[in-house]
């Protein structure tokens, strides 16, 4: 079986491109099963997605513990704890980074295990899209090949998926051809199995009896918000260009999680600790003075702690 | 006779009243309303020091009273079936934040159709929401059950909400005589409620029912509910200890009736019981050597005292006011699996399914369940679910029927 772990962030497409390499596995005639896992569904937020992949029945569910290939999306998250990204990962596992570095850069900033290939799906879609948007069909050409799916079978999932998602035939075409691009493009590493870990009764831990100070679903601590920095969610940053700004505040109103502030003069200042990146201040400036830019590893104002 | 004449509903006012509860949110239904009319009242009169508040539903109404309790306050609030499932999403929340108030149920049989007299379908469906349960068999033991019901949820080993039962029709509108506690003695019963995880300072808030995602954290705080609420029997046996010394009145979580040389025993709860222990008196005066066991706590739910009352009999009858369609009676399910373990089980379990929309139980009918019981003893086979209704009962249908157009006469 062929365990594929997708990590990204939420309204990149890991789920659609776990769907899209389990309907490619489906129709070359395997045994496919792929799910999503989230929290409430918030933009920028982890997600994670798993597709499974057999010529026998398949009689596992839910999380993928120990991936054959583990897909990331976004290279921030793995230095985000609570992405996960790195659980149950050996020697033989095969790692593909959603990155402009190669490998080895890539390595010489992060100290990842396993077999790592890389290829920048963010910036072939830019070029290609001439617009930031959902990578789906791109993860999923790149897993495709990299558990050896046909090309044809890749062309077909995406049309059905993306169909399903109610994108117009034009879109679903240019996604098939910049995906099989980034399917010819990506340096392939042959999957290994490995021997996974030896299996023994797990050691039960008896519960017992706690007061309710502590066995109570109860958070006292004080105001913490500000210690969970969310600045690693972003793909894109919000950055202004001052001589365009008219200061309306209308960034300032618009902003869901209250992280741009105003100077004397009515300009907005972002903080980016805390910025997740959604853009809707960009998409309501008036005076188009608020511009997306990409983030890019190794150069990001927000590190994880 | 002492005490003085006074229906169930009024009961269970006296009990929200001596229990001193700081705030009571409402919402009528009925049999329940007298409950509530009579909270209203005293807290206008100023007989009551608490704050009662009519809501707009029962959903509100649960709502209301687990927020009330959690800032600290004494709550009590009622309902009654339709209006108890209307609340039910609620008492989940209510059981999880650990608030720990008393919930008034008056059993009413659900719709549809509709009606208005009792059967348990409603309390048993809260039987999984994390609330205790205690079903009370007469207006004295709605009453001191109200008591014992804030005594044991307070508890630090416990801190979980309770649902004290009635029987709609025969206790609610019922009146019988009800010896008054003490005021000074339930004082010292019941002390003043300060729960350490409990309690609202503006300068420093806390987030209750947080969310919790993965299952790890969520396990560990329903193991909690489960672990205080299997403490509740052992918090119980210490109340009733000290509700008898103060009170002189003992209730422990089961009640035997005539058991000690029973071979065949008849189980039910609440109201009705009164009819079986009646029965039972009936059929030893025949020679039957039978008995009764009435279940009174409900959740947690009293294994050990089951097994130890039913050890050893030679045939079981399970009397369930309720009817789960498809499966049968709940609490026979409930005492087949908790006999299971059980060497000297009874050779025979029966399941009758009586008492539904507050039907009469006959004595002819209580004569029936005592001789299919002895048989399926005799037999070592159990039956059921025996779904009691009598052939004149019938007759009667027929004739609605026949009234309702369903039938050409």
């Amino acid at each position: 079986m062929q365990a594929v772990r997708f990590h990204g962030r939420g309204g990149q497409g890991v789920k659609t491109a776990s769907r899209i390499l389990g309907a490619a596995a489906f129709l070359e005639g395997f045994r496919a099963q792929d799910s999503p896992i989230y929290g409430a569904e918030r933009r920028g937020a982890p997600v994670s997605a798993f597709t499974r992949i057999a010529k026998e029945p398949i009689r596992e569910r839910g999380l993928i513990a120990h991936p054959n290939l583990v897909v990331v999306a976004d290279a921030s998250l793995i230095q985000d704890p609570a992405a996960r990204v790195l659980d149950g990962i050996d020697d033989c596992t095969v790692l593909f980074v959603n990155s402009p570095l190669n490998p080895d850069q890539l390595r010489a900033q992060t100290s990842l295990p396993g077999r790592l290939t890389t290829l920048d799906l963010t910036g072939i879609a830019l070029q290609q899209f001439g617009k930031r948007g959902a990578i789906s069909a791109l993860l999923g050409a790149v897993a495709g090949r990299l558990v050896g799916l046909r090309q044809e079978s890749i062309r077909e999932a995406i049309a059905r998926e993306l169909g399903d998602l109610g994108l117009a035939a034009s879109a679903i075409e240019r996604n098939q051809k910049v995906a099989l691009q980034c399917y010819d493009a990506v340096p392939v590493m042959t999957i290994e199995k490995g021997a996974g870990p030896a299996l023994v009764a797990a050691h039960l831990h008896v519960p017992t009896y706690e007061p309710p100070t502590r066995g109570s679903a109860r958070i006292s601590a004080s105001a913490n918000s500000v210690l969970r920095e969310t600045g690693g969610w972003r793909t894109f940053r919000p950055v202004l260009v001052p001589d365009k700004c008219n200061g309306c505040w209308l960034c300032f109103a618009f902003c869901p999680d209250g992280v741009i502030s105003m100077t004397k003069d009515d300009k907005p200042v972002i903080d980016y600790d805390h910025c997740k990146g959604c853009q809707i201040c960009v998409h309501e400036c008036p005076t188009e003075a608020l511009v997306a830019e990409r983030e890019k590893e190794g150069g990001v104002a927000w590190r994880a702690k | 006779m002492a005490g003085e004449m006074m229906t169930g509903n009024l009961a269970a006012a006296w009990g929200a009243r001596l229990a001193d509860v700081d705030y009571i949110p409402a919402f009528p239904i009925t049999p329940q309303t007298e409950i509530v009319e009579a909270l209203a009242k005293w807290c206008e009169s100023g007989a009551m020091a608490a704050r009662f508040v009519t809501m707009d539903s029962e959903h509100s109404m649960m709502t209301a009273a687990g927020a009330a309790e959690v800032t600290g306050a004494r709550v009590f609030t009622a309902t009654s079936s339709q209006g108890l499932l209307y609340a039910f999403e609620v008492l989940y929340s209510v059981s999880g934040w650990r608030a720990p108030l008393v919930l008034v149920n008056v059993s009413r049989a659900l719709a549809a159709p509709i009606t208005l007299e009792p059967d348990h379908n409603d309390v048993l469906a809260a039987r999984d929401s994390g609330f205790l349960q205690i079903h009370a068999e007469t207006c004295q033991e709605v009453l001191d059950s109200i008591l014992m019901a804030y005594r044991i949820a307070e508890d630090e080993r416990v801190m979980l909400p309770a649902i004290v039962n009635l029987d709609g029709f025969y206790l609610s509108f019922t009146r019988e005589p009800v010896i008054m506690p003490d005021p000074e003695r339930v004082k010292l019963f019941l002390p003043p409620f300060h729960p350490a995880h409990l309690g609202f300072t503006a300068s420093a808030p806390h987030a209750l029912g947080v969310a919790v995602l993965g299952g790890v954290p969520y396990t560990y705080f329903r193991h909690q509910m489960h672990l205080a609420a299997m403490n509740a029997l052992e918090v119980h046996r210490e109340a009733a200890a000290a509700f008898e010394r103060l009170f002189g009145r003992r209730y422990d979580v089961i009640e035997g009736y005539r058991l000690d040389d029973a071979e065949d025993v008849l189980v039910m709860t609440n109201a009705f019981a009164s009819k079986g222990k009646a029965a039972v008196d009936a059929a030893r005066a025949q020679g039957r050597r039978v008995g009764l066991l009435r279940l009174r706590v409900i959740r947690p739910w009293p294994a050990d005292a089951i097994r130890q009352a039913l050890q050893g009999r030679r045939a079981v009858a399970i009397l369930d006011q309720n009817l789960a369609p498809g499966q049968g009676g709940i609490l026979f399910q409930e005492i087949a699996a908790c006999l299971y373990h059980e060497a000297l089980r009874p050779r025979a379990l029966c399941s009758f399914i009586g008492g539904l929309g507050g039907k009469n139980l006959s004595e002819g009918e209580f004569r029936a369940i005592f001789e299919q019981t002895a048989q399926a003893g005799v037999q070592g086979k159990g039956i059921g679910p025996v779904l009691l209704y009598t052939e004149a009962e019938h007759r009667e249908m027929v004739q609605l029927q026949v009234l309702a157009g369903a039938l050409k006469s």
